[in-house]
């Protein structure tokens, strides 16, 4: 049972990394960035073929994170310099990338267990050698998450992070700063995407395989994570935003999860994690409400 | 106070996990000795569940009885693929005896969380195993890899005029993928020429139909691709009133409308992966000893009423061997 709840978190962490990228694109920058469906698979298509040719597993990471920030990049030129609106132009990256990720990956491309992924790999093994596979796929992916964290709260702090935010808020403000809010938009779509397609990449090392389809409704899960972490802490100031996207991510997986195990029809699975949520989700502003007038 | 609020809210989800799991482990130590089975599937789909259907046919064959030597627990993901890695793991969790998988990623997904406590995987529903990865370790099951010789031979036989097949696939499904190859390859041996087009989701089928019609191909003929299997009914109201016969892969589409198939039972699959499974279970042999299977004979199934609407003459030699599907 222990060992559900390591692979659910496990889960979570992992796929909060895309969770970090909507954070970014929707509730920093205001942009609705659906990209996302095809930035994922495309950090995943590339591990794949770096793994299936011998490349060092731990290099895959910084070339995801390369791949998603051209990605991102693609859909902040389109935006900001084409002037396409930014939801299509969104959809333009996203639809490329669908053929793009099968024009790398050649079709859904699996890896083979003999081929080493950043949780088995020599530097991995020297550490947490004596735990098991589950343990070692919980720290590594835990190590990665906290820097990623660290890093973005360190950025977001910097001159370039507060103009981030400020296009957001008041892109008036940015302008009169003298500022160019479109090339601040292009870098906020940028790190975004990056880190969208680094979740893509640890999901293939701990999936062992490439799909063409596993892009889809990762958006939408993103805003859920994002929505149901900030309502959950929306009254502990001191919980940093991007603290609260990734336990949204854990609690949205542990939903799945609890879903899964209620053993219900595959067809009423969705509509179990719906009401999850939403108990979820009213649970946090009712007590919440019930503090306050206490 | 806040904090405790939030803490009692993850608490509550973390319980509710644990409580329901628990029920799964505690099913393991009643005494006797049952294999925990772990039954994962990629959809509802009617082919996917005369394999899972076959599958227990095939271990009551091998002499397991349900509820006796052996419990399943049968997950399905509804097409999600983070949903069935998730299914892959709770298998894993609850230390299963077994995972079946049903169709590619849910294997796929199974075979990952089995790496660790190394659990037999037994797939089946799979094209090519080879391709997907599924070859090594321990894993093994049965491919449903088309018949498409007989195919061609088939509908040569049921339409000697015919010169080209129109095909519509998906491009990112591996089965679909290999199919056409063969189909391409083999064509010119039966003097058809093949008129292929690749859509990357469902909504793109009905105008890939629209241009193979235009294109005047003489009939249709459908690979297991889920994407245009899963509209097979929109296709063939718009081929009927064109009046170009499609032929199925396999019963069901035959049930629902094609002309016919020279097709595998899913459910006589699903047969011989119980009994191999049964093999494993039973410590007989391991997924090492046995090479995944192909299942070398074939239905022909045809449908009666569909194929009068479109007046075609069947000879003999098929109605002498051909299963009836039309009701």
């Amino acid at each position: 049972m222990i060992d559900l709840i390591i692979s659910t978190v496990t889960q979570g962490l992992i796929y909060s990394l895309i969770s970090f990228g909507v954070y970014i694109t929707y509730t920093i920058l205001d942009f609705p960035d659906l990209s996302v469906d095809g930035s994922f698979p495309l950090g995943a298509a590339v591990t794949a073929v770096l793994l299936t040719k011998g490349v060092n597993p731990f290099l895959t990471l910084p070339i995801a994170l390369g791949c998603g920030a051209l990605a991102g990049l693609c859909t902040g030129f389109i935006h900001v310099k084409l002037h396409v609106r930014d939801l299509l132009s969104a959809i333009i990256t996203m639809t490329a990338l669908f053929s793009i990720n099968l024009q790398i990956a050649g079709s859904n491309l699996p890896v083979g267990r003999a081929t080493d992924t950043i949780f088995t790999a020599a530097p991995t093994m020297a550490v947490l050698g004596s735990l098991s596979l589950l343990m070692r796929k919980l720290i590594v992916s835990l190590i990665i998450i906290v820097i990623v964290k660290i890093v973005l709260d360190l950025y977001l702090k910097t001159k370039s992070g507060l103009l981030l935010r400020a296009v957001g808020d008041n892109r008036t403000l940015v302008t009169s700063l003298g500022r160019n809010a479109g090339n601040v938009k292009i870098r906020g779509l940028a790190i975004a995407n990056a880190l969208v397609a680094l979740s893509g990449c640890i999901v293939c090392h701990e999936q062992r395989s490439f799909s063409a389809t596993m892009g889809t409704g990762q958006v939408v899960f993103a805003l859920a994570t994002v929505i149901i972490g900030i309502s959950l802490f929306k009254r502990l100031s001191f919980v940093k935003g991007t603290t609260a996207v990734v336990a949204g991510s854990v609690v949205y997986k542990a939903c799945i999860q609890v879903a899964i195990h209620i053993g219900l029809p595959a067809n009423l699975l969705k509509l179990v994690t719906a009401v999850l949520f939403l108990l979820v989700l009213v649970l946090s502003n009712h007590k919440g409400e019930e503090i306050i007038r206490a | 106070m806040k904090k405790r609020m939030i803490a009692r809210v993850m608490a509550g989800i973390m319980a509710a996990t644990m409580m329901v799991t628990g029920v799964g482990c505690g099913k393991k130590n009643d005494g006797s000795r049952k294999y925990q089975i772990g039954i994962s599937q990629y959809g509802e789909h009617g082919s996917l569940d005369n394999c899972r259907e076959g599958f227990l046919a095939g271990l009551e064959k091998a002499g397991l009885k349900k509820g006796v030597d052996y419990e399943v627990d049968y997950q399905n993901a509804g097409f999600d693929d983070a949903i069935a890695t998730q299914i892959g793991q709770s298998f894993s969790a609850n230390d299963v005896d077994m995972m079946v998988a049903i169709a590619t990623p849910s294997a796929t997904a199974c075979y990952a969380a089995a790496e660790d406590k190394d659990i037999p995987v037994v797939f089946t529903a799979i094209t090519d195993p080879k391709a997907a990865g599924l070859t090594d370790g321990n894993v093994t099951g049965t491919s449903d890899k088309l018949p498409v010789e007989a195919q061609m031979d088939l509908i040569r036989k049921m339409q000697p005029e015919a010169e080209k097949i129109g095909i519509i696939y998906t491009t990112s499904e591996q089965n679909s993928v290999s199919a056409i190859a063969e189909y391409k390859e083999k064509a010119g041996d039966y003097g058809f020429t093949i008129a292929a087009i690749g859509v990357t989701q469902q909504s793109e089928v009905t105008q890939a139909v629209d241009t193979l019609l235009s294109e005047q191909v003489d009939c249709f003929s459908n690979l297991t691709d889920n994407n245009v299997v899963g509209v097979l009914a929109s296709i063939l109201e718009k081929t009927n009133e064109a009046g170009v016969p499609v032929y199925g892969s396999e019963v069901e589409q035959v049930k629902l409308g094609c002309v016919a198939a020279a097709g595998i039972d899913y459910y006589q699959l699903g047969i011989q992966t119980g009994e191999m499974a049964a093999k494993i279970l039973k410590g007989e042999a391991s997924c090492d000893d046995i090479p995944y299977e192909t299942i070398s004979e074939y239905g022909i199934y045809i449908n009666s009423t569909a194929i009068s609407e479109l007046n075609i003459t069947v000879p003999a030699e098929i109605t002498d061997k051909a299963i009836e599907t039309a009701e």
